[in-house]
């Protein structure tokens, strides 16, 4: 009795297996999308997953910060990709509504239409991640190749990691589980007069298009005023360190984005479809009508893909920029190649420090010491200066003002290619924060052992030789009776390559401390190494182009998915109106051409703004890195956005392409 | 009168190897202008394919098909586009309206198709529609009309082009028999007072009793033809009825 029922249960699973196989080989047009979808993702997480696990990346120490952010970001979008996938997986579901309401009413029960679907999509998800760990094999060489340029290290081919291929079908499995759980939650919940008839619902028209005619035109007007006032306030920032406009901005263009697109989907056509002459210009009714209702029922969705795709644009921008503008940036913070500060009385024999010649023995052993430049600061003790900047005692406290000598300032900036200051009673400021920079010190005079000081110039271009925000620089003979306040050396080394990180630990010490009653241990380092801060920067950078990259395209490729399995989706309806304007008469030119119409709108509408809004963000930070005096990088600004556009554009061209050919193929082309 | 539609020896088969099917076989009858006719068969008989073929939805195995003067079987698919734009009309048993547009967008289409200017086409939607009495349901979807309502606007949309010729399947199919003889009735207006010539496929005899002459089909060929002449509609029917049975009785004895 037993054996009887396993052998029927086995019967049915055959079958089961059996209508699912075919189902698949039948399907495999709508399934294409669904497919290409799954297995860029499926290459994406293996490449991803490869590098954090990567040997190649464990060398430096610091990169464990870059493992943990990669890390974060993969979670971050493996949550993202799961919810989109469940959406992708659904559309199948959707697309199918009908067969599976028949398979209902010949009586199969819906665990079983489950199991049949979730077979199906097992398979395809068994397929692509074949082809995608296929794909993420050189997915993932192409990044290491891209990671290792950012971190300045050399690039050999790189080798698989177990644990990467491990994580990926983990989060591969993770994503198909969930996916599955929102496919059985439907197939529970849905009738099957809903199953079958579903596709017959009218869609709803839209109520007061007028007044989302103007929602539309007030978040236009707000993207531009939010952009005009977000450039705008970048001057703040520079200036005075502040920014007042630039958060409420960011949202309200954030919402506008959305708020924008919904307001279009809902009233574009509305205010079209009141143009007569267009109108009754062949199918040009029956492309918006076609259009009205699937592009308002989705109008919350467009919202959403066009923020995710202009934050795709304006991230992506952001991160190369950030990288372009690396050296600029170290160039400025790190003027020479070491730099000493005695800050801590190394000179006074404190306990646990390390003395400057033990240091320049360790600094030896790693790199070659070709230069030294002592330089000091001095204090004159009182803060004439200082009282002249607003705001400066915010903190109740009153800081003196510290000098530098000109022969020590001009030592310092002629072997970095500045041309050699002159002074003649005069002072020059060099302000290292933009508000200080903004006083008027025209009338502002300055009198030392006799002699008054005018104002030469207010400087903030040269690069940061102290973490002082501002100092004077004066004529030697004003230092008479002025106090060192503390000693510098810059340091010149052999151009090359050497472990920074070693070398900072290694000059690095503990001083006893007290802290809150405590004795407690405080870690120092006196040098500032440039290499270590060269080192930090392109770990900092190589987590923030590629995971921006990686976020990038990872939402851009969701976005595509949801349009083109949106579209596709309705194709069963679809087919039926285009077969009766077959019989009206509309030729199969004019059928493509109302097809071509229909999906490319549907297409274009949540991705022309964010393409567009490569413009502004080019201009953006156009203006940033004029602000910041980055005028060699601005060259690039132009050609960093055109290649962030161009592989968007190629991707949405793929997509798009491949489901307008799915979809003429089912139908147009019956027709014939 | 002038012959509008003239089918000689038209077969059609469908499949191909071992399994074929002759849906049409061998068929020859002509429609005059301003003619209402019929065509009447049990399912399978090859009324709908007779109709497809005509139609240009459907191309024929052999056999010549002219309407107005035209050879079908002779044109392309592009001139057969326009073909069907100009000079047929449509109705069918599910409406085919698109729910997408409304009452009045699914009349104008085929002007539009012909890239009519607004004006006219407005001025004939204007003129249709208050012919066939839907002028107050021209801003509603199909989904808010009731079936005789939408197979109005249907036959709106199959005469605003003024065609040569007014296909019509099962166009009471869906229609309970009040709506049914409400259709009929705007059938009857269409073709005596606009003039149109209407071929209707039907398995309805009451139906078929409003046409001028009925063509019964039977394993793909003409079985036998019923002219209304002078007769009532009353006695067609009858006329009809007595052609089913014997049609009927003929199957059985085979």
């Amino acid at each position: 009795m037993r054996s009887c029922r396993s052998l029927r249960r086995w019967e049915v699973m055959q079958m089961l297996s059996k209508l699912a196989l075919r189902n698949v080989k039948r399907q495999v047009g709508n399934y294409l999308i669904y497919f290409m979808t799954v297995s860029f993702t499926v290459a994406m997480l293996f490449a991803i997953s490869n590098v954090i696990f990567s040997e190649n990346l464990t060398v430096f120490i610091m990169l464990m910060d870059l493992k943990q952010g990669l890390i974060g970001v993969v979670v971050f979008i493996c949550a993202v990709v799961a919810f989109v996938l469940s959406y992708a997986t659904s559309f199948m579901l959707k697309l199918r509504k009908r067969e599976f309401g028949t398979y209902l009413t010949l009586g199969m029960t819906r665990k079983n239409i489950l199991t049949i679907f979730i077979s199906e999509t097992m398979l395809i998800c068994i397929g692509a991640l074949a082809t995608g760990m296929i794909l993420g094999l050189f997915i993932y060489q192409g990044m290491m190749a891209l990671m290792m340029n950012l971190l300045e290290m050399e690039f050999s081919i790189a080798a698989y990691s177990v644990k990467g291929v491990v994580l990926t079908v983990c989060l591969v499995l993770g994503i198909f589980l969930l996916a599955s759980i929102a496919s059985a939650v439907y197939l529970k919940r849905v009738s099957i007069y809903n199953l079958i008839h579903g596709d017959k619902r009218v869609e709803k028209t839209v109520r007061h298009p007028w007044i989302w005619f103007v929602i539309t035109g007030i978040a236009l007007i707000s993207m531009i005023v939010s952009v005009i006032l977000f450039d705008a306030d970048l001057k703040n920032i520079v200036r005075y360190g502040h920014f007042s406009w630039m958060m409420p901005a960011f949202f309200v263009f954030a919402v506008s984005v959305i708020l924008f697109h919904m307001g279009l989907s809902k009233s574009l056509i509305y205010v079209l479809l009141r143009r007569k002459k267009m109108c009754a210009n062949g199918t040009n009714t029956f492309v918006l009508r076609q259009l009205s209702g699937s592009l308002s029922s989705n109008s919350m969705m467009m919202g959403f893909l066009a923020f995710l795709l202009t934050f795709t644009v304006i991230g992506a921008n952001f991160s190369f920029l950030q990288k372009a503008s690396q050296e600029e940036q170290l160039n400025n913070i790190y003027p020479y190649d070491i730099m000493y500060t005695d800050n801590t009385g190394a000179e006074t024999g404190e306990a646990g420090v390390i003395s400057r010649e033990q240091a320049e023995k360790i600094i030896e052993k790693y790199v070659h010491i070709q230069n030294r430049r002592p330089f000091s600061l001095y204090t004159s003790g009182s803060s004439e200066f200082y009282t002249q900047i607003e705001g400066a005692d915010n903190d109740g406290k009153v800081y003196t003002d510290c000098f530098m000598k000109l022969s020590d300032f001009n030592a310092l900036i002629e072997p970095l290619g500045f041309e050699k200051v002159t002074l003649t009673d005069e002072y020059m400021l060099i302000a290292n924060l933009p508000r200080v920079e903004a006083i008027n010190w025209e009338d502002f005079v300055y009198a030392r052992n006799g002699i008054t000081y005018s104002l030469h110039s207010v400087e903030s271009g040269y690069p940061t030789f102290c973490s002082l925000f501002y100092y004077v620089v004066l004529p030697d003979e004003a230092f008479e009776g002025m106090k060192v306040e503390a000693e510098y050396i810059a340091y010149d080394t052999e151009d090359h390559p050497y472990d920074a990180a070693a070398l900072k630990e290694e000059l690095t010490y503990s001083i006893p401390a007290e802290y809150e009653g405590y004795d407690i241990f405080i870690e120092r380092c006196d040098y500032t190494l440039r290499e270590y801060g060269r080192q930090s920067q392109n770990s900092t950078n190589a987590i923030l182009v590629i995971g921006a990259l990686f976020a990038a395209a990872i939402f851009l490729f969701m976005a595509m998915a949801i349009l083109a399995l949106k579209t596709l989706s309705s194709l069963s309806e679809d087919k039926q109106r285009y077969q009766i304007l077959y019989r009206l008469g509309a030729d199969t030119r004019e059928q493509s051409r109302a097809l071509f119409h229909q999906t490319f709108s549907f297409f274009i509408l949540p991705f022309a703004v964010p393409i567009l809004m490569s413009i502004p963000t080019a201009v953006i930070c156009r203006h940033i890195m004029e602000m910041a005096g980055m005028d060699i990088l601005i060259q690039q600004i132009p050609a960093i956005a055109s290649v962030i556009a161009g592989v968007m554009v190629l991707v949405y061209l793929l997509y798009y392409g491949a489901t307008y050919f799915i979809a003429k193929r089912v139908i147009v082309e019956p027709n014939l | 009168m002038n012959e509008i539609l003239k089918l000689i020896n038209v077969t059609k088969y469908y499949g191909n190897g071992s399994v074929v099917t002759k849906a049409l076989d061998g068929i020859s009858f002509s429609v005059e202008k301003g003619e209402f006719t019929a065509i009447m068969g049990a399912s399978g008989s090859g009324k709908s394919t007779l109709l497809n073929v005509i139609a240009t939805i459907d191309r024929v195995s052999s056999g010549d098909i002219y309407v107005d003067g035209q050879h079908l079987p002779e044109m392309k698919e592009e001139k057969l586009s326009a073909f069907r734009r100009d000079q047929l009309g449509f109705i069918f048993q599910e409406y085919n309206l698109l729910d997408t547009l409304t009452i009045g967008e699914n009349i104008s289409l085929p002007l539009n198709l012909k890239k009519v200017s607004a004006s006219e086409t407005q001025k004939e939607l204007d003129h249709v529609a208050d012919i066939l009495g839907i002028s107050d349901q021209l801003s509603k979807f199909p989904c808010e009309l009731s079936g005789g309502q939408r197979q109005r606007a249907a036959c709106a949309r199959a005469i605003i082009t003024n065609p040569a010729l007014v296909l019509a399947d099962e166009p009471s199919g869906a229609l309970d028999s009040q709506n049914s003889k409400t259709l009929m009735q705007t059938f009857t207006m269409m073709n005596q007072s606009l003039g149109s010539t209407i071929l209707m496929v039907t398995h309805d005899p009451v139906v078929g009793s409003y046409a001028d002459r009925v063509l019964f089909l039977k394993d793909g060929k003409i079985w036998s033809e019923v002219l209304k002449g002078g007769r009532s509609r009353q006695e067609m029917y009858h006329e009809i009825l007595s052609v089913t049975a014997a049609l009927g009785g003929d199957a059985d004895v085979i």
